[in-house]
């Protein structure tokens, strides 16, 4: 047996999810399954107490779905990795959805692992919120009253991606000028332990950058902005001794939390990758 | 009882909700061919497939797939005919010691649905989840491709 015992509960609506979550008590939310499953069986094997409630979220249809409205891409919830890397609306600024997608662990968790479950497990690794952060999305929630309630990605994990809600969708405005670089080492080619993760986004105004984000992972908690670094690089205009001076300019505690010298260096690697690649593609 | 599509097969099966896809599979429906490997979605041995998709069935709650449409490698084969990619992995040598072999079929199976003849990057994107611990991957890359082909003259 490689669970605990459990009641499993699968509501048909949102509705219906919304209640079972905020009327039972120790409930887990199942999404595709890929961190709750794993925590779960790691917390059996310790002799850590269970949850007695699984709610799955996957045949609730107001989860699910990609669609562009009003220049604004919404991808539900419960929407999965490949669906979305497979999804031919990841054009202009969400085309960097599609890298970010494509670098997360294998396919047979890319088939099963899901949009809202990358963003709300509370998993170091978890790839999707570098990107969101730095494409300015937003997160749809529903709580018990059923009124929703939208957040920042940026600040939904600024507070430690902490909700008694469901999460009902991500929203990012479309936006062509936005030029994006994505960079992420993996501690082995074929295992998916990733080292760092930083995204790039800014908009150019001639030569100089304009807007930038700059968003790290895998060395924080959460994904977080490098607001010295994105000042610097707002107040600089593009050249090519450029990425070697923003490395003078780094929000440095933050980088600090890694504890090997190699793995702080391999950030610096990222960084200057990133802005490098940015100057080269602004024109494109 | 749930109702568990399986191998266009309808089983009605007492389940625990805790009860994962691959012990049904295994203890109470008695298909071994779905293996136990890490148990921890590391391996793919464990991979079926739902709706035409690889899955893990390691990390896969089985009173989750009710109604869905799931494919076991003992559901591949017509009778004592082979499928296309079970033989190709026969004619290629594309197996070792077998473990790992119906997870890596099933996750194949996958992609020949959706394109007959996958280019290199779309292979490896699709086996990056099954892992072989005997042999190097040039054997199988050119079964899924022998299987393809196969699958492209019969029209499957």
């Amino acid at each position: 047996m490689l669970l605990n015992p459990l009641e499993f509960h699968k509501p048909a609506t949102l509705q219906a999810a919304v209640k079972l979550y905020s009327e039972l008590p120790d409930a887990r939310l199942l999404a595709g399954g890929t961190f709750l499953l794993n925590s779960l069986k790691t917390m059996k094997r310790r002799g850590n107490k269970t949850p007695s409630h699984v709610i799955s979220l996957k045949h609730i249809p107001d989860l699910h779905g990609i669609a562009v409205k009003d220049e604004k891409l919404f991808i539900g919830s419960a929407v999965v990795i490949n669906d979305l890397f497979a999804s031919s609306l990841l054009t202009d600024n969400f085309a960097l959805l599609r890298i970010v997608c494509r670098n997360i662990s294998t396919n047979p968790i890319r088939n099963m692992a899901t949009v809202g479950g990358n963003l709300t497990s509370r998993y170091t690794w978890t790839e999707l919120g570098a990107a969101l952060i730095a494409l300015k999305a937003d997160m749809h929630f529903v709580g018990p009253d059923l009124k929703e309630e939208v957040l920042s990605v940026e600040d939904f994990f600024a507070n430690n991606a902490r909700t008694n809600k469901i999460l009902r969708a991500i929203s990012i405005i479309k936006d062509k000028k936005i030029k994006s670089s994505y960079q992420r080492v993996k501690k082995l080619s074929d295992v998916d332990v990733p080292l760092l993760a930083v995204c790039v986004t800014a908009q150019f105004s001639g030569n100089h950058f304009k807007d930038t984000r700059v968003v790290i992972n895998s060395g924080t908690a959460f994904a977080k902005r490098d607001l010295v670094l994105e000042k610097f690089l707002n107040e600089s205009s593009a050249h090519k001794n450029l990425a070697q001076e923003a490395l003078d300019h780094l929000d440095t505690p933050i980088y600090d939390t890694r504890s090997d010298d190699y793995k702080k260096a391999m950030f610096r690697v990222g960084i200057k990758n990133a802005i490098n690649e940015l100057i080269s593609g602004r024109e494109k | 009882m749930t109702t568990l599509m399986i191998n266009k097969t309808k089983y009605e099966v007492e389940l625990k909700g805790h009860e994962t896809l691959l012990e049904v599979l295994r203890d109470k429906l008695g298909l071994t061919g779905t293996k136990t490997s890490c148990m921890e979605s590391e391996c793919g041995a464990c991979v079926v497939n739902i709706d035409k998709k690889a899955i893990l069935s390691c990390i896969t709650l089985a009173k989750d797939v009710e109604e869905k449409e799931v494919t076991t490698i003992e559901g591949l084969s017509d009778g004592e005919t082979l499928h296309p990619a079970q033989q190709a992995f026969l004619d290629k040598g594309a197996a070792q010691c077998g473990f790992c072999i119906p997870g890596m079929i099933m996750s194949s199976n996958a992609l020949l649905e959706k394109t007959h003849t996958p280019t290199q990057e779309e292979m490896e994107y699709a086996l990056d989840g099954n892992i072989c611990r005997c042999t190097g991957y040039i054997k199988i890359f050119e079964a899924v491709r022998e299987a393809g082909q196969v699958m492209k003259k019969k029209g499957h």
